[in-house]
């Protein structure tokens, strides 16, 4: 006796829809079940991250604030996925982003108008992401080395240069010791609306970068050859698209993006380098998760990066409230998102309980 | 793209609707509350969990002595926030928790308060070991200077190899007020002992304080004294003592005694209770209008600091004999067992800092400069602002500065 997995032939609209809502609701009662054995009350308290997230203006404001850099990680994510290339290294991308701006911001910033250097960190923080992901694709490429591994381990290079970076020749000299570098000038941080983190420019940018990438992955040539080395590899050989050329181009949007986030982070938020781990909040493997409830659909990823972010400041939000210790708000993240890839699974997937049919000898 | 469009369009109005809906839910709360008796409601920001058992356990500790203490008092708590990123913390605490004080206990939340004190002038903010203030930003500070002096005074009489070792959070004016006093007592009772000094670059760091001391044990160092949030450095020291190779250790902020019953000598402990206490009672009276000149930085004199591995003992019980059989030559007080030295000094300092201060001059950095000049009492700013310097007992050369 045992189980079997069969992939489903297809699958209803009315499924794609709710095999997402009745695994939520589903995570939702175990995370319940949790806070039942905390003493608490389930409803009121699951009431409680939602309400904090989604139930008041500055929940929300709060809330955007994370879904930007999720949705523009995410989109990216979603492209190098189509071409079944496993980038897990994005969280590095976001990080080197940032340490590209961060120079150029604190280089030529002072001496430069916010119209001219803004622009130019952002460019920068995109070639640095870029740069960085374009490694793995020619890793794998020409040597065969698996990208699971590479952007995996490239992720602990980056954080280990970020912290180097700022405990050593850039420590700023206004920091009293820390390890930070100097403030960026004032110039190069960007204008929030009042009372928020938003900045209008990122606000403009991750949706456009969203819907940029939707064109780009299923209306153009570039889109169509990256789908069908994710389809079919075999095929996509046989029709001559260059490998080379397309993984490279591929991972240098992907990990572009995730180095406009780290700028973004970089300008709108801390207007410093700092620790990796105080830059990013993990943002890189988040957004694994958002393009995947996102069904590798940028447009589709502006949700899922919405509703995960909330989840975050949700949780954040419950350990004031419910004066929870910070990990259970991991233990909530994690239950949730391992019952909504066990929904993905279901959906393509068919269960079969298979009695022991009997064999010969 | 139709069909997309429609998911989009479902999720979206999901989404809304059920933020409206507990929205409202929430609204009927708030109204519930203001109708309650008017009541002071306080935040606290930690830097690490608040069963790190050392610094953070330590503000916890005093948070519940004055939830206990005062009726009229509510208190909220948010752990483990990073430095750097404490603003969005500190919103939610004021716009959504509606709390009247908020207490952030680390330097390193420097610069966010001071920005949050600018965007919230109705709420008084108070924050721990800083230095800049507002008209509704106070400084508190419970400094144990003077019992890091009383435990360098114990470590160097103690140590056999000459070598002590050190493992630091952050080269801070705080570490380095800590680590000079504590180097001055190893001076006093021991001038040929070298302090060694191992970085972490963290207030919470257990993986990293291990391996720190580790190293500084492999090193030949066989005391140990530290600035990290847990009781990791006792642990390893313990373990060594344990298989029979004595290395000695000083607890930290709260009693560790009980993680190295044969290492610790003694240690530093702070009560933040009193210093909670009274801030949130002049806070409640109104006598606090106008924070732009408070710095509630309290001493061995107030109470606010004490020696001791755990709350009981200053000294542990198997140490005493010992430090009473080490004699040094005084200044003060000619030959003199150390144990009667540390006593004595002390009752000094619990009577104030002009009586006897371990920072009093002639004192000389690494390089040789007279950096207190003798006869001298160095003044606050000078020990809780510029010291970025190390005394001339450290074997280790500062780290890497701008």
């Amino acid at each position: 006796m045992r189980f079997e997995s069969v992939p489903r032939a297809g699958t209803s609209r009315v499924l794609e829809i709710l095999a997402p809502a009745l695994s939520l609701l589903a995570g939702l009662a175990a995370v319940g079940l949790v806070f039942l054995l905390k003493g608490l009350n389930p409803l009121f308290a699951l009431g409680e991250i939602f309400r904090s997230s989604f139930g008041s203006v500055f929940g929300l404001t709060e809330t955007v604030t994370k879904a930007l850099p999720l949705i523009l990680v995410g989109s990216g994510l979603a492209l190098t996925f189509q071409a079944k290339f496993w980038n897990i290294g994005a969280e590095s991308q976001l990080l080197l982003g940032a340490v590209f701006s961060t120079w150029v911001g604190l280089t030529w910033g002072p001496s430069l108008p916010g119209p001219v250097i803004v622009p130019l960190m952002f460019l920068a923080g995109f070639l640095g992401g870029a740069l960085w992901g374009m490694i793995p694709a020619a890793l794998k490429i020409r040597l065969g080395i698996n990208e699971v591994i590479s952007t995996l381990m490239l992720n602990y290079i980056a954080a280990e240069l970020v912290k180097f970076l700022v405990v050593g020749p850039w420590k700023g000299a206004s920091k009293h010791g820390y390890p930070y570098t100097d403030d960026l000038p004032a110039q190069a941080i960007l204008w929030l609306f009042p009372g928020t983190r938003i900045s209008p420019i990122l606000l403009v940018l991750a949706p456009a970068a969203a819907a940029t990438l939707t064109f780009l992955i299923f209306r153009t040539r570039f889109g169509y050859e990256v789908r069908v080395i994710g389809e079919n590899r075999e095929a996509a050989r046989y029709a001559g698209i260059d490998f080379f050329r397309t993984s490279l181009l591929f991972m240098a949007v992907s990990g572009g993006l995730a180095g406009l986030a780290g700028t973004g982070e970089l300008t709108a938020i801390h207007h410093h380098l700092s620790y990796p781990d105080t830059l990013s909040a993990g943002y890189g493997f988040t957004a694994i998760i958002v393009a995947w409830l996102g069904r590798l659909n940028p447009l589709l990823v502006m949700v899922s990066g919405v509703f995960l972010a909330g989840i975050i400041v949700g949780g954040d939000a419950i350990q004031m409230s419910l004066g929870l210790p910070a990990v259970t708000v991991q233990v909530f993240n994690g239950i949730i998102l391992i019952f909504l890839i066990m929904g993905e699974f279901f959906l393509r997937n068919r269960i079969r309980w298979v009695r022991r049919t009997p064999r010969h000898g | 793209m139709k069909k997309i469009a429609r998911i989009l369009f479902f999720a979206i109005t999901v989404l809304a609707a059920f933020g409206l809906v507990l929205s409202c839910g929430g609204k009927k709360e708030a109204g519930a509350q203001a109708a309650a008796e008017k009541k002071v409601k306080a935040g606290f920001v930690y830097i690490g969990p608040a069963g790190d058992y050392g610094w953070t356990y330590a503000h916890e500790q005093g948070r519940q002595f004055v939830v206990k203490e005062f009726p009229w008092l509510e208190t909220v708590s948010v752990e483990s926030v990073p430095e750097g990123d404490a603003v969005r913390f500190i919103d939610r605490l004021v716009q959504e928790q509606k709390v009247d004080v908020v207490f952030t206990t680390s330097f390193g939340y420097i610069d966010d308060t001071v920005k949050a004190a600018e965007k919230y002038k109705d709420t008084m903010f108070f924050h721990c070991s800083g230095f800049k203030r507002a008209p509704n930003l106070g400084n508190y500070m419970g400094d144990m200077y003077q019992i890091y002096y009383l435990n360098g005074l114990m470590a160097g009489a103690l140590t056999k190899s000459d070598k002590i070792g050190y493992v630091a959070a952050f080269p801070i004016p705080e570490l380095f007020r800590h680590m000079n006093a504590f180097a001055l007592g190893v001076k006093e009772t021991n001038p040929k002992a070298r302090v060694h000094v191992k970085w972490i670059y963290a207030w919470y760091g257990p993986d990293k304080a291990r391996e720190a001391a580790e190293a500084l044990v492999a090193e030949g160092c066989d005391t140990l004294a530290f600035t990290e949030d847990t009781p990791t450095v006792i642990e390893v020291a313990q373990e060594h003592t344990a298989k029979g190779k004595t290395i000695r250790s000083f607890s930290h902020y709260s009693p560790m005694q009980q993680y190295g019953k044969d290492s610790v000598v003694s240690g530093q402990l702070t009560d933040w209770g009193v210093l909670y206490k009274k801030i949130l009672q002049d806070y409640r009276d109104g006598k606090l209008t106008d924070l732009s000149n408070y710095d509630l930085l309290w001493f061995m004199k107030e109470g606010a600091v004490e020696l001791g591995g755990t709350w009981t003992d200053r000294i542990n019980p198997a140490y005493v004999e010992p430090l009473k059989a080490v004699k040094v030559k005084s200044a003060a007080f000619g030959e003199i067992p150390v144990y009667d030295l540390v006593m004595k000094r002390y009752d000094q300092m619990k009577q104030g800092r002009e009586v006897f201060d371990p920072f009093t001059g002639p004192i000389k950095d690494q390089k040789g400069n007279i950096v207190i000049p003798a006869g001298q009492i160095a003044s606050i700013p000078h020990i809780f602002l510029e010291m970025m310097y190390q005394v001339d007992n450290f074997a280790t050369p500062l780290p890497q500065q701008k």
